[in-house]
């Protein structure tokens, strides 16, 4: 193939280089950044050799080892949890037409930042939340709150519920994408059915089947599930255990201590962090090389029926309870933030108000107008960097090779809270103060792999044969990417847009540290209110969070509907003027 | 007792408009071609033999399978073998165990030493732990018919299934798919849009149009 030699051509090919160093760089001189005070090495408090006292007070730590275990076992079984009821309902559901309505759902909790979800279910299981609400008094005699210890409760049993709901959506909309490919999802339904010729209950058939085959496309989806939830800090913060919590709380608390001598002991429990969460991603795959090995020979032992009718039953039950749950939760929250006096054990307030919303939004100017600013400009950067990227892939006719698709999520395998303390360290040697600069990094570290992940399949799935006839037409590289492809993936980037401002509105962690506390979003002061007194404007807030990532998303289905409205109306106008003259 | 496959009075209905109508029965070792440009509900006649007919479509008539009246039972309840014009083998099992999936529970030496002597009957000594992939497409189309006939079906359903091998091949894959249906005393049912094909099963063909008939169901 021989390249043009142009501008464009030229700058367009160092793209994907410069997508990779923003993305390497930041992580691994971020951990560096804590593996040096790890090791006793704080310059900045005059210390300048390396020991290992970080570990050993570390370990010395009142609790260490229910942390490790509350991290492990919470993301552990949450995502057990997630990936079986995933494949349960695909199984049950899978030549159903029910099987698209519950993606429907399903699909928009997948934009419900973290914190918001854990809000509504923390809303949902304390003591005089929504559930206690509808089974008193008739059913419990309760006339005042239980006494239990929901949420925060020592069994992590509440986080669990939190990650496992919040994980679900996505692992489930991962496998209907691939299902969706086309090659991919005809052949598994051919195959299914295949099976079911062959005497197979329709159950039996998906996990004989269909589930060896759609697996491997689950895996990074179950694997970055699982990173995420053994070191998630907002749903721990919310919902989970306080002494101790979760090792991912504790270290964020040692780093933001007063006491300047923690951050060896933090530093060190990030490197801890990082070798839980690897050891956690080693286990599953373990546990699946396992699985693998010992299922095998059930797989061609004849068996057709194993108990399928009965399974079927407990998925449809437990689709109901899971809506539900997610139903309830949704209410309460909207319940609560019109809510005026709200007597216990009544089911609705006794009366509406809007002062919540109206005192909320007066506070709210400030964080809003960040968390708007600071989601488009990441966003934004990170669109046209991939674009840039997957226009290099077409120009050079090669797809990125594995390593580097796999450095790209990078930021999505690896605990942030490992890395962002040392990024904020580097941020301070290379002289970055700024700290609106310096959040807006910091989210683009998280929004980039969504938006490449959302933008590269369309991309990669364009005819190329525009491309080739836009060209023997004399039209310059620069002008095929901006006129032919780009207007054909309107919709696609929109899409990716939205869910890149979806991921920046949820970012908790990457706000909180690299704008050293300075930079307030609606998701920082969301959570910082969850612990709060005002449960109303708690609501408030999280259901803000809620509502900024819907009406990106619906601004992302809208405009394409618009634009081609008018195109067709343009169009319309066109063709009749020609028909009218004489 | 003679083997057989009866459709009686079917009539399949697209929304109200009647596309199909069939009336046959097929005994064991005998092939019905069914034959008729797309559109004329082929498919459609496939989908309600295997009991997946999709919605927006209705069915009227009943199918007997040896004397028992299957028209309501599931898909997977009906012994009835499906051969595609793709081999669909399934790429997470090797030759044996595609085969060993299809066979019927069982001690487990039997089976194997069952496989392995039909592979040979196929000229396929040598492949059963071979990747389905790395087969070619005429052996890939052989182990497609060992894993149906040693499901033990009591009839077989062909759906196009020469139409992507290529002329020389096709003959010969046709010859042995013919051959074995007799050997079993197998009701078949074949539906193609190529007359050699229907001409080299040696049974009835029914034609299939695509206009739409007057009456209404």
């Amino acid at each position: 193939m021989i390249q043009p030699r142009d501008l464009f051509t030229q700058s367009i090919q160092l793209s994907p280089a410069l997508l990779m160093a923003l993305l390497v760089i930041p992580v691994v001189g971020g951990l560096i950044g804590v593996l040096l005070p790890a090791f006793g090495y704080i310059p900045a408090l005059d210390k300048t050799t390396f020991t290992l006292s970080g570990f050993y007070s570390l370990f010395n730590t009142a609790g260490f080892g229910t942390m490790l275990l509350l991290s492990a076992v919470s993301s552990l079984v949450s995502t057990l949890l997630a990936f079986t009821i995933t494949v349960l309902i695909l199984a049950c559901y899978f030549n159903s037409p029910w099987l698209y309505r519950i993606q429907r759902l399903l699909g928009p909790i997948l934009v419900i930042p973290h914190a918001a979800a854990a809000i509504a279910i923390s809303f949902l299981i304390t003591p005089s939340g929504m559930m206690s609400r509808l089974f008193s008094p008739w059913l419990t005699q309760w006339q005042s709150p239980a006494d239990w210890l929901l949420p925060h409760d020592p069994w992590a049993i509440s986080m669990i519920l939190g990650l496992t709901l919040k994980e679900l959506p996505f692992l489930l909309l991962m496998a209907l994408g691939a299902l969706a490919q086309a090659d991919l999802g005809e052949k598994l339904r051919a195959q299914h059915k295949v099976a079911m010729s062959l005497g197979y209950c329709p159950m039996t058939a998906f996990f004989k089947v269909v589930l060896p085959n759609l697996y491997p496309f689950l895996r990074l989806p179950i694997l970055a599930v699982l990173a995420y939830a053994s070191a998630s800090v907002e749903i721990p913060l919310i919902l989970g255990p306080n002494a101790p919590p979760t090792l991912a709380v504790a270290i964020m608390q040692w780093f933001n201590d007063v006491d300047l001598t923690l951050r060896i002991q933090a530093s060190a429990g990030a490197i801890m962090q990082l070798l839980l969460t690897m050891t956690l991603l080693l286990s599953w795959w373990l546990l699946e090389k396992l699985i693998k090995r010992f299922s095998y020979n059930s797989l061609i032992n004849g068996r057709r029926e194993y108990a399928g009718q009965l399974i079927m039953r407990f998925t449809q039950l437990l689709t109901v309870i899971l809506l539900t749950v997610i139903m309830l939760s949704l209410i309460g929250l909207i319940l609560w933030s019109f809510a005026g006096y709200w007597r216990f054990p009544d089911a609705l307030p006794s009366q509406f108000v809007l002062l919540h919303w109206q005192h909320a939004l007066q506070h709210m100017q400030t964080p809003l107008l960040n968390t708007i600013t600071i989601g488009f400009i990441a966003t934004f950067v990170a669109v046209i960097l991939t674009l840039s990227t997957l226009e290099a892939e077409q120009l050079r006719a090669r797809n990125l090779s594995n390593f580097a698709s796999l450095l790209i999520y990078l930021p999505m395998l690896i605990p942030s809270i490992a890395f962002l303390f040392g990024l904020v360290w580097l941020q301070e040697q290379v002289g970055s103060h700024h700290a609106y600069f310096n959040v807006i990094f910091g989210h683009l570290l998280f929004v980039l792999p969504y938006v490449f992940l959302s933008l590269a399949s369309s991309y990669r799935r364009l005819d190329p044969r525009f491309s080739y006839l836009a060209a023997s037409l004399g039209v310059t590289p620069s002008k095929v990417f901006l006129r032919v492809k780009l207007p054909q993936l309107l919709a696609p980037i929109l899409i990716a847009f939205a869910l890149g401002l979806a991921v920046s509105f949820s970012q908790y962690l990457p706000t909180l540290l690299s704008g050293g506390g300075r930079i307030n979003t609606i998701t920082t002061e969301a959570v910082a209110l969850a612990g709060g007194a005002s449960r109303r404007v708690s609501a408030v807030y999280a259901l803000m969070q809620m509502l900024l990532p819907a009406m990106a998303f619906l601004l992302a289905w809208f405009i394409p509907k618009l634009v081609f409205t008018k195109q067709n109306a343009a169009h319309y106008v066109s063709t009749s003027s020609t028909k009218t003259t004489p | 007792m003679q083997s057989s496959l009866n459709i009686k009075q079917l009539t399949i209905c697209r929304e109200s408009t009647p596309l199909l109508s069939i009336n046959e029965c097929i005994t064991g070792g005998e092939v019905l071609s069914i034959m008729g440009p797309s559109g004329s509900g082929k498919s459609t006649l496939l989908n309600w033999l295997t009991g997946m007919l999709p919605h927006g479509f209705s069915a009227k008539g009943s199918l007997f399978l040896n004397e028992q009246n299957i028209t309501q039972l599931a898909s997977h309840q009906r012994h009835v073998g499906l051969l595609y014009q793709d081999p669909l083998l399934f790429p997470h099992l090797n030759v044996a165990d595609n085969i060993a999936f299809a066979m019927p529970k069982g001690n487990k030496k039997q089976r194997i030493e069952k496989i392995n002597d039909s592979l040979k009957q196929l000229g396929l000594e040598g492949m059963a732990a071979r990747h389905p992939q790395s087969l070619s497409g005429g052996q890939q189309a052989r182990v497609a018919l060992l894993r149906v006939l040693l499901s033990e079906p009591k009839a077989i359903l062909l759906d196009e299934p020469f139409s992507k091998l290529d002329a020389t091949l096709r003959e010969d894959t046709r010859e042995l798919v013919f051959a074995q249906i007799r050997q079993h005393q197998l009701p078949a049912l074949m539906v193609t849009h190529d007359i050699s094909d229907a001409h080299a099963a040696a049974g009835k063909i029914i034609t299939l149009s695509a206009d739409e008939q007057e009456t209404r169901c």
